[in-house]
């Protein structure tokens, strides 16, 4: 599904903060990714999304066979890559569920489906909804507009359950999240999981983990992975923290 | 001759061949002394403040003799911009009321709808008042041209007491011909009566629209007001209303700017009575070559007023527009609250927007407030909406009509904020890039 391969950026500034990331991802597969702040993390979330401000210096990434760099965000996206954002962005006036129809939308038509009318998205909202805990009034407001830091989660959440990605990429989903809510947000995540698709997570606590079990644990710091293991390497590393691979960079 | 005589002479012209009409004797004399000081004052120059951003090169280039008579025009010529709710009905061609377009059904009690024409035969102590007041503004040129030039216009004017439950829809077509209208509007609310206004402007081909109202509104009188600027792509549109609120008035009012290639839309409002609250909203969506200038005026000059503003401005191309806002408040105007808000978003390098919100505060104890923004689409929502699959043109779109959208939220009254809608939809339909 994805093969990343000796991976360099930089930012705008020039810094380079990934420094050579190697990692495969099958499709069926769960892999997370932990690490310290301010390891590259969300660079590589960036990165594999196509995020304005990050330049590719070396390296390669290869999404079901082809180049993923070459393709524009937007293209990415209806390819079947899905990044739940750290930060969801408000965007006061464009209302949540026509940008979501327009998504949906774009994403059916580059796979020649037919695109599906008001009746039937909602339709399809609603089965969502009551899986993600989300009221239906939510849908009615600006994109994220007023919504709390647990609603903007389950908001990425849902919108990943409506767009159906293969590669499902979750920045820090569970940073701020209440017990409930990580729990309702794990739920949405575990619904998605099957033989077609993948789900990189990023997170820095083993927390989420306890609710989504990965398949392959990778640790990343000072720009490269520098650890792999299996579901057990997150209580380790509760253990002892990310201090031993602090020198790495 | 030197250019500003030669600015000012034809309209000088057209007055003098004016001819003597059956009119009462004051409004002759007041024609002629608005004819006099259009002729010291001359256009307006960039030198002075309010007329810095305005470029008035279009109009200054050709002249515009005042349309002659109505032209006849097909129903079907209107519908674009007909507001689709029940309303009555007023249309003026050229300047002039056409009853054949018209209809202004069956009135509540307490409700007196007419062309100012007609209004000059039936009821001409409504005007003689309203005018004077308007020749108050000084400074004014094209102000004092309407004076001197009018033919016609609206006059709506409720008793104390009465309402309108269904909007009064003004809907003013041009026909072309390098004419010009000069319209003579006026509303008044006598105390706690409440009506809504739709004024539409539209047409065909090259012609300048010169708009002047002036809008009264008594002790707790409320009046939602609607301005739909959507002219002809070559017409010059300019208009000015005088607004003044009583006692616990309130005026809500929603100007979009769409069409002309130079416009400029002026509220001056002044809180008279305590407690009023004047809300000056409205958008420019500008393209190609247009110019347009908003100029809002709040005056407070009685305690406890309230003033909200938001105007939200897109220009691409090579447009420019402009925002002078200011909002004054006078010594004993203690307890104002009032608030300016213009936002702007560039979509081109080409283009230009001015704004210059002002607070000119002359009291201690009041809470005032001003902000404007000039900038580009958010990048960061930009990519929020392109990595759920939206191609970047359809990104930037649906936020450029958010960000309009944003403005309309203004409009309470749901039918309103729907018929300026369509046009701004239509706007964005037609973008260039």
């Amino acid at each position: 599904m994805l093969e990343i391969k000796n991976l360099h950026a930089r930012i705008a500034d020039g810094r380079e903060i990934l420094k050579g990331v190697d990692l495969e991802v099958k499709a069926g597969a769960v892999h997370a990714i932990m690490g310290p702040n301010g390891s590259g993390k969300s660079t590589l979330a960036g990165v594999l999304t196509g995020k304005p401000g990050y330049e590719v210096t070396q390296g390669q990434v290869l999404y079901q066979g082809s180049d993923l760099l070459a393709l524009a965000p937007d293209a990415r996206a209806r390819a079947g890559v899905f990044l739940a954002f750290q930060y969801p962005v408000e965007i006061p006036g464009v209302n949540n569920m026509y940008f979501l129809r327009a998504a949906l939308n774009a994403t059916r038509k580059q796979r020649g489906e037919p695109e599906l009318d008001a009746g039937q998205f909602l339709k399809a909202v609603r089965a969502k909804l009551k899986l993600l805990e989300i009221g239906e009034d939510l849908l009615q407001r600006g994109v994220n507009v007023g919504f709390s830091g647990g609603e903007k989660k389950r908001n990425e959440i849902f919108q990943m359950a409506m767009l159906e990605p293969k590669l499902a990429i979750l920045d820090e989903t569970d940073s701020g999240l209440d017990i409930d809510a990580l729990q309702t947000v794990a739920k949405g995540i575990n619904a998605l999981r099957g033989p077609e698709r993948a789900v990189l997570l990023i997170t820095h606590y083993q927390r989420l983990l306890e609710h989504v079990v990965p398949d392959r644990i990778h640790v990343l710091a000072g720009g490269r992975i520098v650890k792999s293991g299996g579901k057990e390497l997150a209580a380790e590393l509760e253990k002892t923290g990310y201090a031993a691979f602090g020198d790495a960079a | 001759m030197s250019g500003a005589l030669a600015e000012i002479g034809p309209y000088v012209e057209a007055f003098k061949r004016r001819g003597p009409k059956s009119e009462p004797g004051w409004l002759a004399a007041r024609r002629e002394g608005a004819m006099k000081r259009f002729a010291e004052l001359g256009f307006p120059s960039r030198r002075q403040e309010a007329w810095r951003f305005t470029n008035l090169q279009s109009l200054q280039k050709a002249s515009f003799p005042p349309a002659a008579e109505a032209a006849a025009i097909e129903t079907a010529a209107l519908a674009s911009w007909r507001y689709p709710g029940e309303a009555h009905r007023l249309v003026l061609i050229n300047g002039r009321f056409s009853p054949d377009h018209s209809a202004i059904g069956v009135l509540p009690k307490g409700v007196y709808l007419a062309s100012t024409a007609q209004t000059l035969k039936e009821r001409p102590d409504l005007l003689q008042s309203a005018l004077r007041e308007t020749d108050a503004i000084g400074g004014q040129p094209f102000v004092s041209l309407n004076a001197a030039l009018f033919e016609d216009g609206f006059v709506l004017a409720l008793e104390p007491g009465a309402a309108l439950d269904k909007p009064v829809e003004i809907a003013h077509f041009g026909t072309g011909g390098q004419r010009s209208f000069h319209l003579r509007n006026l509303v008044l609310l006598g105390a706690g009566s409440r009506a809504t206004l739709i004024e539409s402007y539209a047409g065909a081909g090259d012609y300048w629209t010169n708009a002047a109202g002036v809008i009264d509104l008594g002790q707790g009188a409320a009046l939602t007001h609607i301005k739909l600027q959507d002219e002809s792509a070559s017409a010059i549109h300019l208009a000015q209303n005088r607004i003044e609120l009583g006692r616990d008035a309130r005026y809500e009012s929603f100007a979009l700017t769409l069409g002309a290639k130079l416009s400029r839309h002026d509220s001056q409002a002044r809180l008279e009575g305590e407690g009023a609250e004047c809300h000056l909203d409205g958008a420019f969506l500008l393209r190609g070559q247009q110019e347009a200038t908003n100029v809002t005026f709040a005056d407070h000059a009685a305690p406890r007023g309230t003033t909200r503003e938001l105007f939200k401005g897109v220009a691409e191309g090579s447009a420019h527009g402009a925002f002078l806002g200011t909002i004054a408040v006078r010594p004993n105007a203690q307890k104002t609250d009032a608030h300016m808000l213009n936002k702007n978003l560039l979509l081109s390098p080409r283009a230009a927007i001015d704004t210059k919100p002002e607070l000119d505060i002359l009291a201690d104890d009041v809470k005032c407030g001003h902000g404007a923004t000039v900038g580009d689409l958010d990048d960061e929502a930009l990519f929020y909406l392109e990595s759920r699959g939206l191609p970047a043109p359809e990104a930037r779109q649906m936020l450029i009509a958010a960000f309009a959208a944003d403005a309309l939220d203004r409009i309470e009254n749901q039918d309103l904020r729907a018929f300026l809608d369509v046009h701004v939809q239509r706007w964005l339909a037609g973008r260039e890039s």
